[in-house]
Parts: structure tokens; C-alpha cells; sequence
């Protein structure tokens, strides 16, 4: 009997592949298919909802295993986006930081070593940074240091691989630095706890200063309190000038342009360097 | 089995349930890239219930509707069904099984022989393209979800075809688990 249908099955398989599209068997399979459809859409019809459940089973075992590949793709790809944001950032900090140094009044040959902060005090006060080089990279007590746009701070200690920043924002800080290119002196104190908020003190009153110029440091090297930064770096831009006709000094409000609270890179300046011939000409007074 | 025009009705609408199960419904589950094969553990259950002649019959019944309705190559799934419930059928008339799990295994074996023989089948006769090692873990869950149906469709079965089965195996061993009943005391040792 095996014989007999595994020969049938063999002629029909034979025959099937021998005939064209029009053949007896493809006209039988269409006929069938023709007389079954409404059997089978009917059926289907009927069986749509077990289709569902086992579909919904199927589904819900599916989202699991894809809700754990997907948790482990969202956490790879938030990886690389934090990876990517943070190259980002830091081509663009060097980028300003490069910038700074095309300025025609910005210090030369300061030999600047670029260092990245790794440590932040953790207070409100803003008042120091730690950065990933130190002595071994010619890292040096009282050295000033720059970020994307300006001064942040200078150098108070140093160590083979490390180095303490002390900000310009720090109660203890302060900067000899003069109106540019007017070239009114002062000292630029902060206005602890404001970052963003810097005062140029000792400013005579005789001396206008007038809003959104530019302030850099003055770099003083001929008196006895010699500036440890070198002439022409910028420190900010006046935001605000206080007047009193009472007052010997004016006090101006200056908005540093180093972004403090979001340092990542900064430039150590290993060399005092030279002061240009814009910073030099400026107010003559220097 | 005893062949009675009954029988071949109720095979006939079984296989013609089964196939259109398969189309309607089970072939569009899937579970784990995988689907349960209604069809092969029906004919299996025929040939496991009627022996190798019904088995290779209703698989070549089945595979032809199969065939049919699907567009497929006629004759392959004949060929291959008719095999499978021609070794059923053998199996269960050369060994005389009477296990009550028996169904699982049987349904398991009957679905691996049928996906991988289809398989070759196919390969030799259809497809040119590479295939994909999926297809074997495919083949693997089909077995395993038709081992899991195979325990109710064969108990469907059996009760479909009680009346014109010869021999059902449920009874075989329903009738070998009964205790023997002895004779008078008097007689007993004396039995020969």
C-alpha cells in the first residue's frame, strides 16, 4: 500500500512539474483554491480571536525580550550621545580657546599647556578647580590659566600629574586689569557666589568706563606689586557701571567670558609671554 | 481499522478540519518564529490509531489537500506524509505500544521526520536560494509545540474513530492493567 501512494505521489510530482500552467493538476489547485476560499476566509473569520490571543501571547513575550534589547540599545546609544555631546563641547571649548589666541591683544610664546578639569570644588563659591596636569607637564605655581573665551584663574599649587586652579571668582582673588583699549585700571575682585558677576575695583571716577567694552589684564610688571598674568588676556566685558558723585571710585560690573560654572578645558600658560603691540599701545598707562 | 464508508467520512472530514485549521489558524500563530503543525500530528494520530494502511492513506489524503490548497508542488507533501503515517502505523503494528504518553513522543517523532524530510524535499526540489540556519530552530519549535498539541489531538482522534478501530490501544491497555482474577481457591496452582 506504501508503494502504491509513494508512486501516486511520485506521478503526480512528475507530472506536476511536466505540465505547463494550464495543466490538469494547476487547474485542480486553482479549482480547489477557488472552491476552499470561502471555507478558509470563513474559518479564518471564525479563528481570528485564538489567532489574536496567541498573537497578544506572542506579542507580549516578543516585547520583553525586545524591551531588554532595546533598554540595552537606549543605554549603548545614551552612551555614545554623552561620548558624542562631550566632544562636541570639548571641540568647541578649544576651539574658543584657540580663538583667544588669535586676539591681537592677547599675550605671545605663553607656551600653553591644555589640561582638563577633573575636579570642582563643591561648593557654591566657585572657588577652585583641579586640573589633570601638573609639575611633569610644566605646570608651575602662580601660572594663569584661560578656558574658552578668558582668564580663569591661576595656579596655586601643583603637583607631578595635577594642579590646583584658584578662579577668578574665588573671595581671594583678584586681578590687576584695565579697560581696553581706554586703558582705565583696576582690580577685578569677584562678587562671591555670582559667577557670572565680576567688579572692577579702584576705578577713579574721573575716568569714564562705558558699558560692553572690553576688560583684559593690565599685566603691571614695572611696580612692586607685579601682575602675575601677563598683559592682554581678557577677562570680560563690562556689563554695568556704578556712579557716585560722592564716591572717589566708580565701581563696573564685568561679565567674564570664561563660561566658570561649566569648565572642562582649560590652557595653562606656561610662559608669561609677550605682550602685543595692541595690548601694549593701549591707554598707555600698562 | 475497519474501512466502513463511516470511517473514511470522518478521516476524510478530519484531515479537511485539520488542513483547514492549519491554514485558518495555526499556521499564522506563531510562537518563538515557530508555528504547531496540525496536519502531520492528525495523520499521525490516524496511522497510530489505524495502522500503516490508513496512516499512509490519510497521509497521502492529506498531503494532496494540502497541496491543493496551498499552491504548493503537488505531490511533495503527499510523498512525505504518506511516509510518515506509513511509519506510525508500523510502528504502532510492529510494536503494539499501549503507553498512555505514547502520543507525545509519537507526535514529536512523526513532526521531526515530516518538517526535515519536507525539508529535503523542498531543497531538492524548490528553493535555489541559501537558507537560512533558522530554519532549524523553526523546525525545532514545531516539534516541540506539536508535541505539546499532540496529547489532545490524538485523544480527538481516538474518539473519532473508536467506532471503527479494530483495536484501540487505550483499551489494549486498559484490559492488560486489570489484575487477573483467580480461580476458586481450591483450583488455585492447579491452573495450567
Amino acid at each position: 500500500m506504501l508503494g502504491i501512494f509513494v508512486a501516486l505521489s511520485i506521478a503526480i510530482l512528475t507530472a506536476y512539474f511536466g505540465e505547463s500552467g494550464g495543466g490538469v493538476f494547476h487547474t485542480l489547485q486553482r479549482g480547489a483554491q477557488e472552491a476552499f476560499a470561502p471555507v478558509e476566509s470563513g474559518a479564518s473569520r471564525a479563528l481570528k480571536p485564538v489567532r489574536d490571543f496567541f498573537g497578544w501571547a506572542g506579542d507580549t513575550i516578543d516585547a520583553k525580550d525586545q524591551n531588554e534589547a532595546l533598554k540595552k540599545e537606549v543605554q549603548q546609544l545614551r552612551s555614545d550621545l554623552a561620548e558624542a555631546q562631550t566632544a562636541v563641547r570639548d571641540s568647541g571649548q578649544l576651539k574658543q580657546i584657540a580663538e583667544l589666541h588669535e586676539q591681537d591683544y592677547f599675550p605671545q610664546a605663553t607656551r600653553p599647556v591644555t589640561a582638563r578639569v577633573i575636579a570642582k570644588s563643591p561648593t557654591v563659591w566657585h572657588s577652585s578647580v583641579k586640573i589633570d596636569k601638573g609639575t611633569g607637564d610644566g605646570v608651575r605655581v602662580d601660572q594663569p590659566v584661560v578656558a574658552a573665551g578668558g582668564l580663569v584663574g591661576k595656579v596655586t599649587t601643583a603637583t607631578g600629574g595635577t594642579a590646583e586652579v584658584r578662579l577668578i571668582t574665588d573671595g581671594e582673588s583678584g586681578v590687576s586689569a584695565q579697560v581696553f583699549p581706554a586703558g582705565v585700571s583696576g582690580v577685578v575682585r569677584p562678587e562671591v557666589g555670582d559667577p557670572d558677576d565680576l567688579l572692577l575695583e579702584n576705578v577713579e571716577s574721573d575716568r569714564r568706563v562705558t558699558e560692553n567694552t572690553l576688560v583684559i589684564t593690565s599685566g603691571f610688571t614695572s611696580s612692586r606689586l607685579e601682575s602675575l598674568f601677563p598683559r592682554g588676556i581678557p577677562i570680560g566685558r563690562v556689563s554695568k557701571v556704578d556712579f557716585d558723585e560722592l564716591e572717589t571710585y566708580q565701581r563696573v560690573h564685568v561679565k567674564p567670558f570664561a563660561d566658570i560654572r561649566r569648565l572642562d578645558l582649560v590652557e595653562v600658560l606656561t610662559r608669561r609671554g609677550v605682550a602685543t603691540e595692541a595690548a601694549s599701545l593701549a591707554g598707555g598707562d600698562g | 481499522m475497519i474501512l466502513s464508508p463511516g470511517a473514511f467520512v470522518r478521516v476524510g472530514l478530519l484531515l479537511l478540519l485539520a488542513v483547514i485549521l492549519q491554514l485558518s489558524a495555526f499556521s499564522q500563530i506563531g510562537i518563538a518564529g515557530g508555528h504547531a503543525d496540525l496536519v502531520v500530528l492528525a495523520v499521525a494520530a490516524v496511522a497510530y490509531y489505524g495502522g500503516s494502511v490508513s496512516g499512509s492513506a490519510a497521509g497521502f489524503a492529506a498531503g494532496f489537500l494540502l497541496d491543493l490548497l496551498t499552491g504548493a508542488t503537488m505531490g511533495a507533501s503527499s510523498l512525505v506524509l504518506t511516509a510518515v503515517g506509513y511509519g506510525v502505523g508500523r510502528y504502532r503494528e510492529v510494536r503494539d505500544p499501549s503507553h498512555g504518553l505514547l502520543p507525545i513522543p509519537v507526535g514529536a517523532a512523526a513532526t521531526a521526520a515530516w518538517v526535515t524530510a519536507f525539508a529535503a524535499v523542498s531543497l531538492m526540489l524548490d528553493i535555489g536560494a541559501r537558507v537560512s540556519p533558522l530554519v532549524l530552530r523553526d523546525m525545532v519549535v514545531t516539534i516541540l509545540l506539536n508535541a505539546l498539541l499532540a496529547f489532545p489531538v490524538f485523544a480527538g482522534v481516538r474518539r473519532l474513530l473508536r467506532p471503527s478501530l479494530a483495536r484501540d490501544p487505550v483499551e489494549v491497555r486498559r484490559r492488560r492493567q486489570q489484575p487477573r482474577e483467580a480461580g476458586p481457591l481450591g483450583l488455585r496452582g492447579l491452573e495450567i
